[in-house]
């Protein structure tokens, strides 16, 4: 066979591929992981801040009464929500459980649904 | 019925684009392969691969409405029109649908797909309990045709690095393969970053392979036998 | 570029997600008991034989655990070997910096103490 002469197309338009369930949980679990990484240096910060004095510890508790900071807690809600969930399957599929085809579609269903519902939760229950 | 095919002509140079085609189903067309045919006689341009036209040799996979499927086990009842064709996602494509399968066939080479052993041969041939032959079931039917590994997010990020599904299939059936002595030198090449544990358990692979094989558990099985080995 | 080779990255996050599964639930079910949490309450609790050491290992395993999901990502979209080595950089010295600074405050109060 001939080398080809010069550089082939590939075809690779993430948005005329049909993405399974399986697939959708997964890139969530990886945008939920960066999100935490990011928020990772703020918690350092914050947990800093409420351990150096009263007055930067009465900041830290006031800090969800913004609206926008509400917006950003509840981003972090979800995508803690989401990664420990997916997180959970993973382990368990990685030891067999669940790891067949239908029964891994279920718990990727599962798991979306139940993030924002979980993150939710955590949301009102971080604000009471 | 209504076609939206992926064109690519070498010749020519221009870059890659969609045609589309309109083609009439005869009685007894059952498949999407039968169209396919009937469109070559309509456009003696239009290149694909098929031979065997029942999911044995592997040769006409493609891209059908967004997912990777034989078009020979493809039925047209149920496909959503206009059907929309391209070549496998993420291989360099020589014309049309075909695709350049040549660093695919590299992978499985590197997990040396033949039975390896060193004891003495046996009187007659190398005897297999059914429980150990049970064991390749699910593995030895594939047949090579590149759905999973051109589906898997992970081979299209690192396809010169990465295995990919097929091939690390390929791998464990021979490292469950009885008569196969070299199970420990086929682990030790597997463990590595990009071999084998780009996988991320995205389960694609399974979701498109044609023959109903689950790429994804024998990599399961592969990172299971690589910790009990080492602990 | 080989980077932290295959099954040991690959134990490391699963072990630091078993861990950090345990420690996450073990605080959100601890918090509760423990509020209303004041000022001199919550440096109590961090500065303690018990709390301290459980909040130091939660940031451990949260560093670990990130950085090799992080590193699987850059060995995933980055392939151009200079950036890859570069954005890899970075997400260390990001992690060793959250060590260090929790690391640091937990020092401040235990000393304190
Ligand atoms: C809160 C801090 C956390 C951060 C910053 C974080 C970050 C990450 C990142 C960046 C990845 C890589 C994702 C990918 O490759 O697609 C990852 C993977 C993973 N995370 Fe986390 N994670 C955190 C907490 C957790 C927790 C609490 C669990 C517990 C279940 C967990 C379980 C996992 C698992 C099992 C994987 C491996 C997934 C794979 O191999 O594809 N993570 N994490
Ligand atoms: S595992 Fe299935 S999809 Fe993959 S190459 Fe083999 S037969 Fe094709
Ligand atoms: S399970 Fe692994 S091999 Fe299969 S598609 Fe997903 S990443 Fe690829
Ligand atoms: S033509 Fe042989 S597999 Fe489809």
């Amino acid at each position: 066979m001939d080398k080809p002469p010069h550089r082939l197309p590939v075809f690779l338009n993430l948005a005329q591929i049909r993405f399974p369930i399986g697939a959708i949980a997964s890139i969530a679990h990886r945008v939920s992981g960066v999100l935490l990484f990011i928020a990772l240096p703020v918690l350092a910060a914050l947990l800093h801040a409420s351990l150096r004095s009263e007055a930067d510890f009465a900041s830290v508790r006031g800090l969800l009464s913004s609206p926008l900071s509400l917006v950003v807690a509840g981003v972090l809600a979800w995508a803690l929500a989401h990664h420990v969930l997916a997180g959970i399957r993973h382990l368990l599929m990685d030891v067999g459980i669940g790891s067949e085809l239908e029964r891994a579609r279920a718990s990727a269903r599962l798991i979306l649904v139940a993030a924002p519902a979980l993150a939710l939760l955590l949301l009102v229950w971080g604000l009471s | 019925m209504r076609l939206n095919i992926y064109r690519y002509d070498p010749e020519r140079g221009d870059p890659p684009r969609m045609q589309a085609y309109d083609v009439q189903p005869e009685a007894g067309d059952k498949k999407l392969l039968d169209l396919l045919m009937r469109l070559r006689v309509q456009d003696d341009s239009l290149s694909f691969r098929r031979s065997c036209r029942e999911g044995v040799c592997g040769s006409d996979a493609m891209n059908i409405n967004g997912r990777n499927g034989l078009a020979c086990l493809t039925a047209l009842d149920g496909l959503k029109e206009p059907i929309v064709l391209r070549p496998l996602p993420g291989f360099p494509v020589i014309r049309d649908l075909v695709v350049d399968m040549t660093q695919f066939f590299a992978h499985y080479h590197s997990i040396r797909p033949w039975l390896i052993n060193d004891e003495p041969l046996p009187e007659r041939e190398r005897l297999q309990t059914p429980t150990e032959r049970e064991r390749l079931d699910g593995l030895y039917e594939c047949i090579l045709c590149a759905c999973c590994s051109a589906f898997c997010p992970s081979y299209w990020w690192n396809p010169d690095k990465f295995i990919g599904p097929s091939g690390l299939l390929q791998a464990y059936r021979f490292i469950a393969d009885s008569r196969d002595t070299a199970s420990a030198e086929r682990l030790d090449f597997l463990d590595d970053v990009y071999r084998l544990y780009r996988c991320r358990t995205i389960m694609n692979c399974t979701e498109v392979c044609p023959k109903g094989l689950s790429p994804s558990h024998a990599i399961e099985r592969i990172r299971l036998a690589l910790l009990q080995r080492s602990s | 570029m080989r980077l932290f080779t295959g099954q040991r990255a690959w134990v490391v996050q699963r072990l630091s997600a078993l861990l950090l599964l345990v420690l996450i639930l073990l605080a959100m079910l601890a918090l509760p008991f423990a509020s209303p949490l004041d000022f001199s309450a919550w440096r109590a609790l961090a500065g303690g034989a018990l709390g301290g050491p459980l909040i130091a290992l939660l940031f451990g395993a949260l560093c670990a655990h990130a950085w090799v999901g992080m590193r699987d990502i850059v060995l995933d979209y980055l392939q151009p070997r200079g950036l890859r080595l570069a954005v890899l950089g970075l997400i260390t010295v990001v992690l060793l910096g959250v060590l260090a600074r929790v690391l640091l405050s937990l020092a401040m109060v235990a000393l304190a103490a």
